[in-house]
């Protein structure tokens, strides 16, 4: 790792350095049964949420958005299990919106700079975007998204990401735009990509053993004066795995 | 240490309820509640969730469970009925009213030390202080030949032939307050005190070195009360008086944070008794000469330079053993890597008595399942340590606890992984270890709803 990056870690560190001690102060569960479980395979992994044809999607979609080994420097999306994050995401609180304000009036035509205004969960966006993106896909190539080739995929992406393709065209009622969908999409397979494994991602700490990531040791103090001493641990996870 | 330049240490709004206490002004009522806290009655005479001095805590011996008594004033169900010289005979010779013996789960043998005045003070509090409790606690039902009550008529004989209490005159008054607490009311000899062959204490006073010199206590290290000079600098020979009073006052000191049965004691009994009280007691375990140290035992220098040598090499994480890398990412964040932690808050592992201790069991249960410090009136705040049991396997915990157990100027024996299994098993589920839902969330409810 280059210099002004050590240096700046390090200033980032003492710059933060706080003692949080992260409790849980209600339940229970059994005392015997240790976290810790070998992460799933992703051929051998039932999606809890995702239809099978919606799953194929994400697998081909997440495989583009962070490429494996042969086309990267670093391990894929696939390879560290991104897709099994999104779907155990789409089961949380957060999938189901259930902390967000949900009850209308939705203002569809309401100024961007006030968010998203469409009745949509996490997980309803899912669906229907997925559904209108293969809709295009079949319209545009007469194939699935899955059954591209990954030139294609990419200018498939691309045209969400720039959205050019029209989703209210394709029978989409509320205003949820391709932009969106894919902003997403994308925001959820760097966060499977970079958080810990407890979520399902970031299998075997792959992505932080990539970066360098320290992992959550929960204190870097000792690390405030050694200057110029390269960092020599490798991550830990939330449930104890060591890298 | 003298009592004189002890006592302006001690600050403390309680001074003004000594005064209140042991005053002429102040009711025996009042008094007999005093004395009940220092006696600890409620921390076996109410279940957890029961009505105060209802009884029916079960209570493990070497024997069987034996439940506590209903001793709220209650004619039916309590003591109601006793009269003054009943109750006096329970306290001390652990005879009910009807004659029966007391199973001596019942510190008898040490609230034997009790003067009349304070047995008449207890009386009236229990008697017009007590709410009576409608409820029969459970019967202990023993196997035989535990469950033949007049055996126990023999043992007494042999061991629970304690006198009154009778100050030394010559001694320092206040050494002498502490001794009447500590041998009588505080019964500390029921944990502290090593046991013989039939379960008795093997000295009810300081006439013996074997006194408050440290026991197992349901395979939890209960550690030497003994502080005065000698010893491995382990146990509270390396306290000063003020810190032995601050600990039972807060359950927090600069060397350690209770734990374990200690948590209830201090909870309910040591944190509600005044500063001239803890003060004597303090002084008394003080005037007590220390354990002899092992043939082992290491210098102050040594462990120190150990001590030096664990940081250093924790601080550097080069070429760490299984056990240094756990430390670091399990322990370090808190108790750092000198092993001293952070005073009051975190407790020092390096010369802990627990971590050192013969039987590594309150060590593993500590990692397990973590540990609440006693909400006190001086410092009501509780900040836990979260118990590992989720995260860590028991090899880890064993490799752990060795590596605990050898660090700094520790030395303590190694840990199998079959001990740590031993004491997983009896865990209970509890709100400080447990895993992160599927989601990560650490923070919500899981329990069923009732």
């Amino acid at each position: 790792m280059s210099q002004p990056d050590n240096t700046s870690r390090r200033a980032f560190l003492r710059n933060t350095f706080t003692l949080i001690p992260t409790v849980g102060l209600a339940g229970g569960v059994s005392l015997t049964a240790k976290a810790a479980e070998a992460p799933p395979n992703l051929s051998d992994y039932q999606p809890a949420f995702f239809k099978s044809d919606e799953w194929a999607f994400l697998l081909a979609a997440c495989d583009r958005l962070i490429p494996g080994e042969s086309e990267g420097k670093g391990p894929g999306a696939l390879d560290t299990n991104v897709p099994i994050f999104i779907d155990r995401q789409m089961d949380s609180p957060y999938g189901h919106a259930e902390r967000w304000y949900m009850q209308g009036p939705f203002v569809l035509d309401g100024s961007p700079d006030l968010g998203f205004q469409y009745p949509y969960t996490p997980r309803d966006v899912y669906q229907k975007g997925i559904a209108l993106t293969q809709a295009y896909c079949q319209k545009q190539y007469g194939k699935r998204f899955e059954q591209l080739d990954a030139a294609t995929r990419d200018q498939v992406l691309q045209a969400l990401e720039a959205n050019q393709v029209d989703f209210a065209a394709l029978g989409e009622t509320q205003k949820l735009e391709a932009s969106e969908f894919f902003s997403s999409l994308l925001e959820n397979t760097k966060e499977g990509y970079l958080a810990d494994p407890i979520h399902g991602g970031n299998k075997h700490m792959a992505s932080w053993k990539m970066l360098g990531f320290p992992g959550a040791r929960a204190s870097y103090r000792d690390w405030v004066d050694q200057h110029n001493v390269d960092y020599p641990l490798g991550p830990v996870s939330l449930t104890g795995e060591r890298g | 240490m003298t009592a004189r330049f002890i006592l302006p240490l001690i600050a403390g709004s309680t001074l003004l309820m000594a005064s209140q206490a042991f005053g002429a002004d102040d009711t025996t009522l009042e008094r007999g509640a005093y004395l009940a806290r220092a006696g600890d009655c409620v921390a076996c005479h109410t279940t957890e969730d029961g009505k105060d001095f209802a009884g029916g805590l079960a209570i493990e011996s070497p024997f069987g469970t034996i439940y506590s008594t209903n001793i709220s004033p209650d004619k039916d169900h309590g003591i109601g009925n006793y009269t003054e010289a009943e109750f006096a005979a329970a306290l001390r010779d652990g005879k009910r009213a009807d004659g029966a013996n007391l199973y001596p789960a019942m510190p008898y043998p040490s609230y034997a030390k009790l003067t009349d005045d304070d047995v008449h003070a207890l009386y009236v509090y229990f008697m017009d202080g007590v709410e009576p409790v409608a409820d029969s606690a459970p019967e202990t039902d023993l196997s035989f030949p535990f469950n033949q009550r007049w055996g126990i008529t023999a043992w007494n004989w042999l061991f629970a032939d304690a006198d009154t209490f009778t100050p030394n005159t010559s001694a320092d008054p206040l050494i002498e307050r502490g001794r009447y607490l500590v041998e009588g009311l505080g019964h500390c000899g029921s944990c502290h005190t090593p046991r013989g062959f039939a379960e008795q204490e093997k000295t009810l006073d300081d006439s013996d070195d074997s006194y408050l010199s440290g026991a197992d206590l349901n395979d939890w290290w209960a550690p030497s009360l003994r502080g005065g000079d000698g010893g491995d600098g382990r146990g509270v020979e390396g306290w000063s008086a003020h810190e032995i009073a601050e600990y039972l006052k807060t359950g927090r000191n600069a060397h350690a944070t209770v734990g374990g049965e200690m948590t209830s004691v201090v909870a309910h009994s040591t944190s509600h008794l005044t500063d001239t009280d803890l003060t004597g007691i303090a002084l008394y375990l003080k005037s007590l000469s220390a354990n002899p140290a092992g043939e082992n035992a290491t210098t102050p220098d040594q462990r120190r330079t150990a001590s030096e040598k664990t940081a250093a090499h924790l601080t550097a994480a080069k070429d760490l053993s299984d056990g240094e890398r756990l430390y670091l990412d399990n322990c370090s964040a808190c108790h750092l890597n000198d092993g001293k932690g952070a005073e009051r808050v975190f407790p020092a592992i390096d010369g802990n008595s627990l971590a050192n201790a013969d039987n590594p069991t309150g060590l593993i249960h500590t990692i397990l399942a973590g540990a609440t410090p006693p909400a006190t009136p001086t410092i009501p705040a509780q900040l836990p340590m979260p118990g590992f049991g989720w995260r860590l396997s028991d090899e880890e915990v064993a490799t752990l606890a060795t590596f605990v157990r050898s660090a700094w100027g520790n030395d303590g024996g190694a840990v199998t992984a079959e001990q740590v299994g031993k004491v997983r098993d009896t865990l209970k589920p509890s709100p400080l270890n447990r895993a992160p839902d599927a989601n990560g969330r650490l923070n919500h409810d899981d329990r069923d709803p009732k």
